[in-house]
């Protein structure tokens, strides 16, 4: 199952948690320095390590649609720079261990594992699988000083970056996303907005991640993160009372109007799918709409986005056929999810 | 001594240079000395517009700033041909094995941008024995010299052949 078709610990606050991990062949150059036929090798070598282990599946990503690509992208399987690369590519998956390893990204392997919630723990132990098996045929690039090596030295020592996805609609409104990144950047971690920095469109979902690699354990960092996600979720939590708490009903009417949006609208676009996911999402979390859960919601967004509706819906040719087909979209998972 | 650059004529300059407290010096005779403008401090300062730009490039993206290279002995990565110059105006390693190649030049760099420059983390199966090995030679060792100093000898030798046996087994590890 996808990672958004599963619920998670401290699922009203936290969407995700995502562990990737970066790797090198000893003997191979990166970038552009590495030739086709050294990339074709590094995908071959990775490849024949995953041959006939578990349920993972290959792709040569070099000659797959763009927009499958996009959609992958959109799901959070990999990475934009991955979907758009235009190198020898390859992704190497399992949907079951919410592993996809994509190989020839920035680095030889990126690892990436993603789950609901807030399990940073579980995924980095599904990455870390992945990658003892890579490291028992392959001979990968380290050393004892500098840990693993990588094609860029802000990723050197564990490889490891470990971001979280919060959902801080009351940290939004309360205008403490700023010193919230002040005291985080102290920390040696980082919060960027999902659709980009300063954009207030990005239905109130940020990403918090390590910067540091060098220097700390993975376990340290994983340690860190989940206890400043935990803070960070007590106090998101207090603001969302204190919003509902507001006695003129402006609060919940607008909840309930994005709601009344949802379910009766018959054209919609992805920016305003964005914006209706956040309120819906929110008045979900604080029962002020009991019919539907954080986890429908967050599947509705990932659902929604152009290239996941483009390849869901034969129709969806161009931007009004999908903002009917996101629509109807929308109506059918919010009608099943109200049987339930 | 031959001059470093042309390695015909007799070096009579002693050229050095610091840029960013990296110091480097080449011997070299007259004529090479004055095309690198060695003798002109304005001249390479003007000389080249770019040169401040590719520093800010290099340092925005965490590395050493630009070199302009002197066209002297210039190191070259043997794994992928690249140059400490082409890294930094890059901001990128060329392959894994620049990391040993330029070690002196990026050290001060990969502190900087991690705050500290040793791998405390995970590492691949036969570091991890390696790392091992090196806790029980620590230990080892430490017996042997309480035993020494107890005037232990008897149990001195036998782990001193402890040791000597797992030194030898540690060469293996690359």
């Amino acid at each position: 199952m996808m990672w958004y078709e599963l619920t998670g610990k401290d699922s009203d606050v936290v969407v995700s948690s995502r562990v990737r991990l970066a790797r090198n062949l000893c003997d191979y150059p990166f970038g552009k320095r590495l030739d086709e036929s050294g990339a074709k090798e590094i995908i071959e070598k990775v490849r024949s390590v995953f041959e006939g282990v578990g349920d993972y599946t290959f792709t040569d990503y070099s000659t797959l649609d763009p927009t499958v690509k996009s959609a992958e992208y959109e799901r959070h399987k990999i990475s934009r720079e991955f979907a758009e690369a235009k190198t020898p590519t390859a992704l190497i998956e399992s949907d079951e261990k919410n592993l996809y390893i994509m190989l020839l990204e920035e680095d030889h392997i990126r690892i990436q594992s993603i789950m609901a919630g807030l399990s940073l723990n579980e995924a980095y132990a599904s990455a870390s699988s992945a990658d003892t098996l890579i490291d028992s045929s392959l001979r990968i690039a380290y050393n004892e000083k500098l840990g693993y090596l990588t094609h860029c030295p802000t990723n050197l020592g564990t490889g490891m970056r470990a971001s979280v996805m919060m959902f801080l609609p009351g940290i939004t409104a309360a205008g403490g996303i700023r010193s919230l990144q002040n005291q985080l950047g102290k920390l040696g971690l980082t919060i960027r907005g999902m659709s980009g920095e300063g954009s207030a469109s990005n239905g109130c979902l940020y990403q918090i991640s390590n910067q540091v690699t060098l220097g700390n354990s993975e376990c340290e960092i994983l340690t860190k993160l989940t206890e400043i996600c935990e803070k960070i979720t007590e106090q998101e939590r207090s603001l969302r009372e204190k919003m509902k708490a507001d006695e003129s009903g402006r609060f919940t009417d607008r909840i309930m109007r994005s709601y009344g949006t949802m379910l009766y609208a018959t054209l919609i676009d992805t920016s305003e799918l964005v914006k209706l996911y956040a309120d819906v999402r929110l008045g979900a979390c604080l029962g002020i709409i009991d019919r539907v859960t954080p986890k429908t919601l967050d599947e509705i967004l990932v659902r929604g986005m152009p290239n996941v509706i483009t390849l869901e819906n034969r129709g969806a040719v161009n931007a009004n056929r999908r903002d009917r087909c996101r629509a109807e979209m929308v109506r059918y998972v919010l009608a099943g999810a109200s049987e339930k | 001594m031959l001059c470093e650059k042309c390695k015909k004529k007799e070096a009579t300059v002693m050229y050095k240079e610091s840029i960013n407290g990296h110091k480097s010096s080449y011997a070299l005779c007259a004529d090479c000395a004055a095309e690198i403008g060695a003798f002109d401090s304005t001249k390479k300062l003007i000389s080249d517009p770019f040169e401040n730009m590719n520093s800010l490039f290099g340092s925005l993206f965490g590395l050493a700033p630009y070199k302009k290279s002197t066209g002297v002995d210039v190191k070259r990565c043997n794994l992928c041909g690249a140059s400490f110059n082409e890294l930094a105006a890059e901001g990128m390693a060329g392959c894994p094995n620049c990391y040993s190649e330029f070690e002196d030049e990026l050290s001060a760099t990969i502190a900087r941008i991690h705050g500290s420059s040793v791998h405390t983390g995970a590492a691949p199966a036969k570091y991890m024995e390696g790392r091992e090995k090196k806790k029980q030679i620590e230990a080892v060792e430490k017996e042997l010299h309480d035993a020494v100093a107890a005037e232990e000898y008897e149990k001195a030798a036998t782990l001193r052949d402890k040791l000597r046996e797992l030194k030898s087994d540690e060469g293996g590890m690359k």
